[in-house]
């Protein structure tokens, strides 16, 4: 807290202003201190050093910052390059004038201060000093004449009257005091103008000694307060041989006025003097000073472009590293207002910007979670589905398929998922029928449809009820004449619901059949053969034979219903259908064997192919399907012989391996009104079948999970088709069980 | 003008700087002792001033000189750092008075003046220090040890202002003697 509220009052411009304020006053009293003003001259060399010092203080910041931002130039940090151009042309407009200023100032500087001096007005000075002394030294002749001549008036004079004496001569004199003391310094009487003086003012061990050397002291002496005043000093022969001489001390005051002017002339004079002397110091010094102030205006100009150039290029620098940082996605960055002017406005509409786009930023990512949600719904939603669903965008491409639709369609579409619809029996060929049972469908013209598709896969025979829209577009059109957002295809797998339904049917009437048919049945066969053996013994001839053959044919015709409603009551209740894996070619050679008996000229053509692989089937089933259909095919030939043609083989149909049998007559055909519903119970053009004949076929091959159908040939007679899938194991076991049949 | 000015400043500054002045200037504390005189201790010491020609230049253009005597009187420690009992000062002012060609020393302390014919005769005034009060003999333990540290110097900061930076630099200004230590004796 203490150090960051310190860091915040030293950093900023706020105490760099202060340095610099303080760095001026200090100038100015440096100024003044040169002028000798007292107090300023006494705090001189603490100025200048302060100055100094401060001096070096900015520099020191000054070459930081420089550091710093050669620093960041190598580094390429942004806005330095800006800042760098900014200090430079600071630095390059402070100079030129300051330079300028700097030059002449010194120039009149100089020139000043020479001007100060004049030798004329030093010969004046020079001159009134050797008049002063020239006056006052004819004056001082005077006084040494007269006191050798009061010196002379004391020799007779013993010591103990000298000072009675000395008075007298002092008033005559007009000294300001005599004083007779002995050459070692002993005082032997005094007289003082002043009454109040008691100690006499003593010559100086310097006089003494020139009087010791005989030579009389007579020079004038400044004595500071009491002003200028003559000092004379003579010696007095001694009164008596070997007694100790005498000095005559006396002090002689300079008339008021000249010692007003001699102190004048002495001060002028010595003021001039050390003027003269301290010319070129006194030059240094202001040169000293000039330097300081340049430097600090200098340095102080290039902190100025320092900060100003920083304060200028922070928010630019802040706008390239926000730019940078919007550019790299942080759509978050707010930068600082600069302030209020142009800059503060870009970094305020920055701010927008990024405020707007970040808000979009969130809406988008909010959509994409909504979406995202929506579709992991739709997804659950669509997985648990039983029925399949698929969806296409408007050029056809799959976009959704559900597990359902995988599960239905045999093929798993995740990996299709992107792919166009044809593309899709390229990758997965059990699609070729599914994929073109719904390309018609797929027409914009037909928003909304239905069909019933039947599908021949490795399950056997499928039969799919589709349904199909168009899906609105992005917009939420759904015009038909603009294509909209795709469509939706939804299956269901029925097969086995046509199945049971068809099952349950037909279970009914044949249980319906056999109970109604079978029962009165008995009786009338018990009751022909009752009257045939109780009658036909007892008639004549002609009626016996009637009876006979009467109750013979009412025996067979029973026999006959009899074996009908059998064959009903098989139909309704199939016995559990046992799989083994069988060779169709086997099942047809034998079932084939069996005709070859028959009274009838028959004819085989059998085209067997011998990689036909083996079927998961009941072989008991299939010899059924092979008699009924060979049957049927005898049947439709008639009796004068038949040409059956039959033929196996192994063919692969988008992708699927199955085993296709046919059995052709040479017959008349199936009528065309009849091709339709030709294996449905009781349909049948011969007038003595059951009808039920091809109905069990179907229904045996459909139990296989095969199909069948039935072509009239163009070169006359019937083709019935059957199709029964192949489990993909084993594939050569059939083709070996075929080898061996041949 | 302005090139010919830095020029001589600097060849004025290199020459202070390089070189002593030939006749060797310096001050002197050529002895010193005490004396214990109506219960106080008092310093007699003979000091010898010379000067060197720059330094009599500024003296006979009238720049006063000041020349300061420090005293300080220590008890001597031998495990530590003396002690300090007293620290005196006293400080002449030398000046040329033109007018009657003679030398006027006032002591700055006590502002006694005395006027000599020649300069020389004002140094030997100044170098003659006698009855130097330092300090009352009660201030004095018996069984300790006392010495006297001395020396004189020129007040620089008592130029005028701008000659202080030219003899701030000049060895020739830089005036002061060496401590000179005696024991304080009676």
């Amino acid at each position: 807290m203490l150090l960051d509220t310190l860091k915040r009052l030293t950093s900023g411009p706020r105490p760099v202003a202060l340095l610099l304020v303080l760095l001026l006053a200090s100038f100015y009293l440096l100024s003044g201190a040169i002028q000798n003003t007292a107090l300023f001259g006494r705090l001189y060399s603490l100025l200048l050093a302060v100055n100094i010092l401060a001096l070096l203080l900015l520099i020191a910041l000054i070459g930081r910052n420089l550091i710093h931002l050669l620093q960041q130039y190598r580094d390429h940090a942004p806005g330095s390059r800006l800042t760098l151009r900014l200090v430079v042309m600071f630095v390059v407009l402070a100079l030129a004038p300051v330079s300028v200023v700097y030059y002449f100032s010194l120039q009149f500087l100089h020139r000043g201060i020479d001007s100060w001096f004049d030798l004329r007005v030093e010969k004046s000075l020079q001159d009134a000093l050797e008049l002063g002394r020239a006056s006052l030294d004819g004056r001082l002749r005077e006084l040494l004449r007269q006191t050798r001549l009061a010196a002379g008036e004391l020799v007779p004079v013993p010591d103990s009257a000298a000072a009675l004496k000395l008075n007298e001569l002092r008033q005559h004199g007009e000294a300001a005091e005599m004083t007779l003391l002995t050459l070692r310094g002993r005082v032997i009487a005094s007289a003082s103008m002043d009454p109040t003086a008691i100690i006499p003012a003593m010559p100086s061990e310097a006089v003494l000694q020139q009087l010791r050397q005989g030579l009389d002291y007579a020079r004038l002496e400044p004595l500071g307060e009491v002003g200028m005043h003559v000092r004379v000093a003579v010696t007095l022969p001694a009164l008596e041989p070997g007694a100790e001489a005498r000095v005559l001390h006396a002090l002689f005051p300079v008339a008021e006025r000249l010692s007003l002017l001699a102190d004048s002339v002495q001060e002028t004079y010595s003021q001039y003097t050390e003027l003269a002397f301290l010319r070129q110091p006194l030059k240094y010094s202001f040169t000293l000073t000039l330097s300081l102030i340049l430097l600090l205006s200098l340095l102080t100009a290039v902190w100025a472009a320092f900060f100003s150039a920083r304060r200028l290029v922070a928010p630019i620098r802040d706008l390239a590293e926000g730019t940078r940082a919007v550019a790299a996605g942080d759509y978050d960055k707010r930068l600082p207002l600069p302030g209020r002017d142009e800059l503060g406005f870009l970094v305020r509409s920055f701010n927008e910007m990024t405020y707007k786009i970040a808000q979009s930023q969130q809406a988008v990512r909010l959509s994409q979670r909504q979406a995202e949600e929506q579709r992991t719904y739709l997804e659950a939603v669509l997985g648990r589905l039983s029925s399949g669903v698929l969806t296409l965008d408007s050029d056809g491409v799959l976009h959704t398929a559900n597990a359902a639709a995988g599960q239905i369609l045999g093929a798993a579409l995740e990996d299709s998922l992107g792919q166009p619809l044809q593309a899709l029996p390229g990758r997965h060929p059990i699609l070729d029928q599914f994929v073109d049972a719904l390309l018609p469908h797929l027409d914009p013209a037909e928003p909304d449809w239905r069909a019933e598709l039947v599908l021949f896969g490795p399950k056997g025979r499928q039969v799919l009820m589709c349904r199909g829209a168009l899906l609105p577009g992005i917009d939420g059109s759904n015009d038909s004449e603009q294509p909209g957002g795709g469509h939706v295809i939804v299956f269901d797998d029925i097969t086995t619901l046509i199945q049971a339904q068809r099952d349950a049917a037909w279970g009914e009437v044949a249980r319906r059949l056999a109970h109604e048919i079978k029962n009165p049945l008995t009786p009338i066969q018990l009751s022909a053969e009752r009257l045939r053996h109780k009658y036909l013994a007892t008639m004549p001839g002609a009626d016996a034979e009637v009876l006979d053959r009467a109750t013979h044919t009412i025996v067979q015709q029973v026999e006959a219903m009899k074996e009908m409603v059998k064959a009903f009551s098989d139909y309704a209740r199939p016995p559990q259908i046992r799989l083994e894996m069988v060779g169709m070619n086997r099942i047809v050679s034998e079932v084939v064997e069996l005709y070859q008996t028959e009274q009838r000229p028959i004819s085989f053509d059998m085209k067997l192919d011998p990689r036909t692989p083996t079927i998961e089937a009941d072989a008991g089933r299939l010899r059924q399907v092979l008699h009924n259909l060979i049957k049927n095919a005898l049947e439709a030939c008639g009796p004068d012989g038949a040409h059956i043609r039959i033929t196996t083989h192994c063919a692969e149909q988008t992708g699927c391996r199955y085993v296709e049998l046919s059995v052709c007559d040479d017959g008349p055909g199936i009528p065309e009104e009849m091709l339709a519903n030709l294996f449905e119970p009781y349909v049948t053009s011969k007038p003595k079948g059951t009808g039920l004949g091809l109905a069990i076929v179907k229904k045996i091959v459909e139990e296989h999970g095969g199909m069948i159908w039935v072509e009239n040939m163009p070169e006359g007679g019937a083709c019935i088709m059957i199709r029964l899938p192949v489990k993909k194991e084993k594939p050569r076991d059939e083709a070996q069980d075929t080898r061996g049949e041949d | 003008m302005l090139l010919a000015g830095w020029r001589r400043l600097l060849s004025a500054l290199a020459l202070c700087l390089s070189s002593l002045p030939v006749h060797a200037a310096g001050f002197e504390v050529h002895a010193a002792a005490t004396s214990l005189e109506d219960d106080a201790y008092q310093l007699t010491a003979r000091i010898g001033y010379r000067f060197g020609d720059e330094v009599l230049e500024a003296l006979d253009n009238g720049v006063p000189l000041t020349l300061q005597l420090e005293v300080e009187v220590q008890r001597v420690r031998k495990w530590w750092a003396n002690e300090t009992l007293a620290k005196l000062t006293q400080r002449h002012q030398l000046t040329y008075h033109a007018f009657s060609d003679q030398y006027l020393l006032r002591n700055l302390d006590s502002g006694e003046l005395t006027i000599h014919p020649t300069l020389g005769m004002a140094l030997s005034e100044l170098g003659a220090v006698d009855h130097f009060p330092l300090l009352p003999a009660e201030q004095i333990e018996a069984g300790e040890d006392y010495e006297v540290q001395l020396r004189v110097s020129l007040d620089i900061e008592a130029l005028p202002a701008p000659l202080r930076p030219v003899a701030y630099v000049t060895p020739a200004w830089r005036l002061s003697s060496e401590w000179y230590t005696c024991s304080l004796t009676p």
